[in-house]
């Protein structure tokens, strides 16, 4: 059992104990199901873990906040889906990037050529004709289609192979 | 996995079709996951500005 009373600081100390970061391997695809259930043991076992982060960029991984690492360590250990608990902690600034995630168009410009990498036309290429940034979503038309038909497709679907800025700088 | 949906103003997850908290209506198109469990000790809920307990939604579109 962990008394709260050990985490206040001594009468010498001003500041209050900082939580630490723990990164956590899991099972790919199963990363909030993790998260759920290191929730619901840390309740079970009374073990301080203020906060539990899933982010979708990193798969197979979720971050753990909490103060006692070999007590979390324990504690995952029987935990369903989980593989191991990497060594020490990492600084919360390493992170901040996942916390307030950038909008999936936002590097996207009209003109743009992208490559599709999801859905039905994977592998095509395909210009940038419109942008709507509240739905997160582009409207490209396929070279490879004899007749130019717009297609509406969200912002992750593409990756970007030539930006149209780099098309003006060469004719110039 | 229960279909949550998230909060498009606070980002919190719900299974209503309204925010319990803000009564505004909730996204099924969301992204990230976050358990906050004590926003008083996490560096994580003061970067997000949660000051409640729950579980919240890094991107709701």
């Amino acid at each position: 059992m962990v008394n709260e009373d050990s985490h206040q600081p001594s009468s010498n100390e001003s500041t209050e104990e900082l939580s630490k970061i723990f990164t956590i391997k899991t099972q790919v695809g199963k990363e909030q199901n993790t998260a759920d259930l290191i929730n619901s043991r840390a309740t079970k076992s009374k073990i301080e873990i203020p906060a539990i982060l899933v982010t979708p960029e990193l798969r197979g991984y979720i971050f753990v906040e909490g103060f006692d690492e070999e007590r979390i360590k324990n504690m995952i250990k029987t935990v369903s889906y989980v593989r191991s608990m990497l060594n020490g902690d990492i600084p919360i600034e390493q992170i901040e990037h996942f916390l307030t995630p950038a909008s999936a168009v936002a590097k996207i410009a009209e003109g743009d050529i992208v490559e599709m990498v999801a859905g039905p036309f994977r592998g095509e290429t395909a210009k940038v004709t419109h942008i709507d940034d509240a739905k997160e979503e582009i409207t490209v038309e396929l070279f490879e289609s004899l007749v130019p038909i717009p297609i509406t497709v969200r912002g992750e679907q593409v990756r970007i192979i030539k930006r149209k800025d780099e098309d003006s700088e060469k004719k110039e | 996995m229960k279909n949550l949906k998230a909060c498009k103003n606070c980002h919190l997850l719900t299974d209503n079709d309204v925010c319990p908290r803000c009564s505004l209506p909730t996204s099924k198109r969301w992204s990230g996951y976050v358990i906050i469990r004590d926003p008083d000790h996490s560096q994580i809920a003061k970067k997000m500005n949660i000051t409640t307990p729950g579980s919240y939604a890094l991107k709701v579109r």
